[in-house]
C-alpha cells in the first residue's frame, strides 16, 4: 500500500463505549449546579435600579429578570454557534471533497447533533418572550415605535419611522416560529448527515459518499441563509433600530472560531480517554489550528468591513451602535477584542508551531473560546441599559443605545458567567448524547487518505 | 539487472561529453520516497525529486530542512504595513494634508485598507519571488532536460536525480541503488559536448534587453512632459469622446433665428411652481391703490413664532455669518481675512443704531436684499428657499432688537443683580 493511504491500526480503540455517558453525566451536572447558582442570585439581588428607571411598566422582579435574561442569550448564542461552527465542517468535509477530516469527522457530526438540545435550551428565553416578557428585547416592549418630542409647549408621541415598519418581522409569535423553523432545519441537517455517515459504518457502501456530497450543496445554502438570519434576528434585533448586513457573517466567523477550538479539544479529549491514539495526529491539530486560525482573521476582516463602512458612511443610525462601544466604559471592551480575539492569536496562530504541539494549540484554542464569549457579550450587553425619555410628565422607554454613552456601563455581574458555565454544561450533555458507537467513520473510503494525511 | 534497467543515452554523441548525472523513474509517489529515503541514508547530498505535484512527505525523505521563506513572507507582511502607513501618512497627513468629509487626515480606520493591502501585496511578492530565488528558478536550462523521460515530470512521472558531482557518486554503485530502489527506469545524463550550447542564445539576451528599454518610454515620456511646456494642442485619443455632435447651452446654433441653442421662456407662459403670484411672501411687496411698497409686516403664511425664528438663526449663521458675522457687525470671518491681509472691508452692520441703514429697512427690503443682492452682496435666491428669507428677516429683526437693547427690555423682576456694561471711554 502507498505511503499516501494508511488502514486503521489495528489496536485502535474507536468505539465510544462509556465516554457519552460519562460527558452527558458531567454536562447535566455542571448544568444543574449552575443554573442553580444561577438563579439564587437572581433572586437575592437587588433590583437592578438603572434598569428600575427605564421600566416604568414592569415589576421589580421583572427588572431582577432581566440580567439573568441577558446572560441566557449570550451564552445560548455561544453553545449554539458553537455547533453552527463544527458542523460546517462536516458540511463542507462533504461539499470539497475533503480528505484530512475524515478522521475527526464523526466527533464533529456527534458535536452538531447538539443541534436539538440547544434549540430546546433556548426556549428559556423564546417562551417567556412569547409570553409576554418585553423586557430582554425592546422590540417586543410596549413603548418599541414610539419617540417623544417636545413641540413648543405640547409633548408629542410619534411613530419611530426606523423602528416602526420593523415590528411586523420583529413580533414575539413571529419570532418564535422563525426559531422553530430554524431549530428543525438545524436538527434536520444534522441528523441527516450524521445518520448516513453512521450507515456507511455499516455497509461501507461508497454511494453514501456521493449521497452526502450531492446534499451538502443545497444543505449549504440552507445553512448560509438560517445562520445569518438566526444571527439577525437573535443578536442583531438587541439594538433593533441598527442593522447590517455583513452581521450574520461576522457573527459565523465567530462561531466558526469557537467551533474548530470546541473540536480541537473535544478530539483531544477523546485520545486523553485511551480512544483514537492511533489515528489523529498532530497533522489533523494542525488542520483544525489553521481553520481557527483562518477565522479569527475572517472574524477581524468581516468585523472590521462592517465598522469602517458605518463609521465612513457616519450616518447616525448606523454609528449608534458603535457609539455606544466606542466610548465609555465599552470602549475598553473593544479594545480587548481587537487585542485579544484577533491581534494576539493572530501572529502567534500564524507559526505551524504553535498549531501543531498540542498544549500550544490547547492554550489557544481555550483563548479563543472565552474570546469568543466576550464576543457575543460585546454584541449584546451594551443594548442592556435603557434609558427612559422625559418631557415634562410625559415618559417613554427610548430602549437600548439611547442617551449619554457616561451612563452606559459594563456592568459586568456575575449571573453573566453562571449563566454561560449552566448552558456550556448543557452542550456537553448534548455532546455527549450523540458520542457514541464508532468515533470514527471506519468504512469511509477516504479514511485512508485522512489517516495519512500530512502537511507540506 | 543494473543492465536491464540502465538505457544507453540516446544520442551517441552524448557519450563524448562529461557525465552529469543519473536520473531514475518511479512508479508512483509512494516509490519515489521510498527511494528518496534510501538515496539519503545512502548519504548522497546532490539529488533532487522530481514530480508532477507536490507529494506529501518528500521533505522529510529527503532530509530536507524546512524553508526559511515563512520568516521572509512575515517580514515581507510587516514591510507592507508599515509601508502602507507610511505611504499614506506622508500623502495625506504630511506633504498634502487635505480635509475629506471632516475626518483627520490622519486616520487609522481609513488607513486600514490600503495598509491591509499593501501587507498581502508585499507578503505575496516575497513569497512568490522568494520561492524562484531560493529554488534558483529560473532555469531556463538544465542538463537533465537532455533526457527525454524528464519531460514527463510535468505529466505523470516521478523522477530522483543524483549529481555526478556529489562525492559519493559513481558511475556503476550509484545507478545500482537507484534501480534496487524500485526504479522503473534508469538513465545516464551527458552534457553536450559544445559548451556554447550550455549558454543562453544571445537572441534571448537581446530580447530581454531590448523589450526593458521599451518597456522604459512610456516612463520617460512622462517624466518629460513633468519638465517641459508645449504649445501643441494635446493628443486626441478618443476623438468622439471630446467632440461630441451635441450641443450644450450657451452656444450658437444656426437653426433658430436668435442664433442661440438656449431657449428661453415662451411670452406669455410660465414654469410649473414658478408662478410665485403673492408679491408679499414672493417679492416682499405689498400693492394698494395708493402705490406699491416694501412691505413693513410678515407675510400672512408664516407663523411668527419661536421655532421661525430659531430657523432663522440656524440659516443665518449658514449664510450670513461669513461676512456680517454672529453678532451682525458686519465683522465675519471674510472681513477679519481682508484685515489680515492688510485691506480695509466690511460688511454691512446690520445693528448699527448710529448709522441704521439697515436698521430702518422696511421688512420686505430686507427680504428682497437676501434675494438679489445689494451693493458688492450678490443674491441668495438660488440658495435660500423664500419662507427662509423671511426666517432670516425675522431673525435678523431679533439682532437688532438685542444688539441695541436697553435694562427697560428686561421683565422686572429679572432686573435685579443686572448691570448695564459702562459705556466704553473713546
Amino acid at each position: 500500500m502507498s505511503v499516501l493511504q494508511k488502514s486503521l491500526h489495528p489496536d485502535e480503540k474507536y468505539k465510544a463505549g462509556k465516554l457519552g455517558a460519562t460527558l452527558q453525566k458531567i454536562g447535566i451536572a455542571i448544568a444543574v449546579v449552575f443554573f442553580a447558582i444561577s438563579l439564587l442570585l437572581v433572586v437575592f439581588s437587588n433590583p437592578d435600579v438603572a434598569r428600575t428607571a427605564g421600566h416604568v411598566d414592569s415589576s421589580g422582579a421583572g427588572d431582577r429578570w432581566a440580567r439573568f435574561f441577558f446572560a441566557y442569550v449570550v451564552g445560548w448564542s455561544y453553545i449554539f454557534s458553537i455547533c453552527v461552527g463544527v458542523f460546517w465542517l462536516v458540511l463542507l468535509h462533504h461539499l470539497s471533497r475533503g480528505r484530512w477530516a475524515t478522521a475527526v469527522r464523526r466527533i464533529a457530526e456527534a458535536m452538531s447533533m447538539a443541534f436539538p438540545v440547544v434549540f430546546i435550551a433556548g426556549l428559556g428565553f423564546v417562551i417567556p418572550l412569547l409570553f409576554g416578557y418585553q423586557d430582554l428585547y425592546y422590540w417586543a416592549h410596549p413603548d418599541a415605535g414610539m419617540c417623544l418630542e417636545k413641540v413648543a409647549t405640547a409633548c408629542h408621541e410619534y411613530l419611530n419611522p426606523t423602528l416602526a415598519h420593523k415590528l411586523g418581522w420583529l413580533s414575539p409569535g413571529f419570532f418564535a416560529g422563525r426559531y422553530v423553523v430554524y431549530g428543525l432545519l438545524y436538527t434536520g441537517m444534522a441528523s441527516y448527515f450524521t445518520r448516513k455517515s453512521r450507515q456507511q459504518d455499516d455497509s461501507g457502501d461508497p454511494k453514501i459518499s456521493d449521497q452526502l456530497r450531492v446534499a451538502s450543496g443545497p444543505a449549504m445554502i440552507v445553512y448560509a441563509l438560517i445562520t445569518c438570519f438566526a444571527a439577525f434576528d437573535i443578536l442583531m434585533s438587541m439594538a433593533p433600530k441598527w442593522y447590517s448586513t455583513i452581521y450574520g457573517v461576522n457573527f459565523w466567523g465567530s462561531a466558526c472560531v469557537g467551533g474548530f477550538a470546541a473540536l480541537g479539544l473535544m478530539v483531544l479529549g477523546v485520545q486523553r480517554s485511551g480512544r483514537l491514539t492511533h489515528s489523529v495526529n498532530a497533522e489533523h491539530y494542525h488542520d483544525i489550528g489553521k481553520w481557527m486560525f483562518a477565522f479569527t482573521f475572517f472574524w477581524a476582516y468581516t468585523a472590521f468591513s462592517q465598522f469602517m463602512l458605518q463609521w465612513y458612511g457616519n450616518l447616525p443610525e448606523e454609528t449608534v451602535w458603535y457609539k455606544y462601544r466606542l466610548f465609555g466604559e465599552w470602549q475598553w471592551v473593544s479594545i480587548a477584542m481587537l487585542v485579544g480575539f484577533w491581534a494576539f492569536p493572530f501572529v502567534f496562530l500564524m507559526s505551524r508551531w504553535t498549531k501543531r504541539i498540542v498544549p500550544s494549540l490547547v492554550f489557544f484554542a481555550v483563548w479563543q473560546l472565552v474570546f469568543h464569549w466576550l464576543d457575543l457579550y460585546w454584541n449584546v450587553m451594551p443594548s442592556y441599559d435603557w434609558l427612559p425619555t422625559f418631557h415634562g410628565a410625559a415618559r417613554i422607554v427610548s430602549g437600548p443605545l439611547t442617551g449619554n454613552t457616561a451612563y452606559h456601563h459594563v456592568g459586568f455581574t456575575p449571573v453573566d458567567v453562571t449563566v454561560w458555565l449552566a448552558l456550556i454544561g448543557v452542550l456537553l450533555a448534548g455532546f455527549g448524547r450523540n458520542l457514541h458507537g464508532n468515533l470514527i467513520p471506519v468504512k469511509d473510503p477516504t479514511l485512508g487518505l485522512s489517516l495519512a494525511h500530512e502537511n507540506l | 539487472m543494473t543492465d536491464e534497467h540502465t538505457h544507453e543515452p540516446p544520442q551517441a554523441s552524448d557519450r563524448t561529453g562529461r557525465l552529469y548525472g543519473v536520473l531514475a523513474e518511479y512508479d508512483t509517489p509512494g516509490d519515489l520516497i521510498e527511494a528518496a529515503r534510501k538515496v539519503r541514508d545512502a548519504g548522497y547530498t546532490e539529488f533532487d525529486c522530481y514530480s508532477p505535484f507536490p507529494v506529501h512527505g518528500i521533505d522529510e525523505a529527503m532530509g530536507i530542512k524546512r524553508t526559511i521563506l515563512p520568516v521572509l513572507i512575515f517580514g515581507g507582511g510587516v514591510a507592507g504595513t508599515l509601508g502602507g502607513l507610511l505611504l499614506q501618512w506622508w500623502c495625506n497627513a504630511y506633504n498634502w494634508p487635505w480635509n475629506i468629509s471632516g475626518k483627520p487626515s490622519w486616520s487609522i480606520p481609513a488607513n486600514v485598507p490600503i495598509a491591509f493591502e499593501t501587507t498581502i501585496l508585499l507578503a505575496v511578492f516575497t513569497s512568490f519571488f522568494g520561492m524562484w530565488i531560493l529554488n534558483k528558478l529560473p532555469q531556463v536550462w538544465h542538463p537533465f532536460f537532455r533526457n527525454e523521460r524528464f519531460n514527463h515530470v510535468t505529466d505523470d512521472a516521478f523522477v530522483l536525480g543524483i549529481e555526478a558531482r556529489d562525492r559519493r557518486f559513481d558511475a556503476a554503485a550509484t545507478p545500482k541503488l537507484l534501480a534496487d530502489a524500485g526504479a522503473i527506469l534508469v538513465e545516464k545524463v551527458y552534457l553536450d559536448p559544445d559548451p556554447a550550447s550550455r549558454q543562453m542564445p544571445k537572441w534571448i539576451t537581446a530580447f530581454i534587453v531590448a523589450s526593458t528599454a521599451f518597456a522604459l518610454i512610456p516612463f520617460a515620456i512622462a517624466a518629460k512632459a513633468r519638465t517641459s511646456h508645449s504649445s501643441e494642442p494635446h493628443l486626441h485619443i478618443f476623438p468622439d469622446m471630446d467632440f461630441q455632435p451635441k450641443y450644450k447651452s450657451d452656444q450658437a446654433m444656426d437653426l433658430f433665428g436668435d442664433g442661440r441653442e438656449n431657449r428661453g421662456e415662451l411670452s406669455g407662459t410660465i414654469a410649473r411652481g414658478s408662478l410665485n403670484a403673492d408679491d408679499t411672501f414672493y417679492h416682499g411687496l405689498d400693492r394698494s391703490d395708493a402705490g406699491t411698497q416694501w412691505t413693513t409686516g410678515f407675510p400672512h403664511q408664516l407663523e411668527i413664532n419661536d421655532q421661525l425664528l430659531k430657523r432663522g438663526k440656524n440659516r443665518f449663521e449658514i449664510y450670513c455669518t461669513p461676512c456680517h458675522g454672529h453678532d451682525g457687525r458686519g465683522l465675519g470671518a471674510v472681513p477679519q481675512r481682508v484685515a489680515l491681509t492688510g485691506g480695509a472691508w466690511q460688511a454691512r452692520n446690520l445693528v448699527d443704531a448710529s448709522n441704521p441703514v439697515a436698521i430702518n429697512m422696511p421688512n420686505g427690503q430686507l427680504f428682497n436684499t437676501i434675494s438679489n443682492g445689494y451693493n458688492t452682496m450678490m443674491g441668495y435666491a438660488a440658495q435660500i428657499p423664500h419662507a427662509d428669507r423671511w426666517a432670516i428677516v425675522l431673525y435678523v429683526r431679533a439682532l437688532q432688537r438685542s444688539q441695541n437693547a436697553s435694562l427697560d427690555d428686561v421683565p422686572p423682576d429679572h432686573r435685579s443683580g443686572m448691570q448695564m456694561p459702562e459705556a466704553p471711554t473713546p
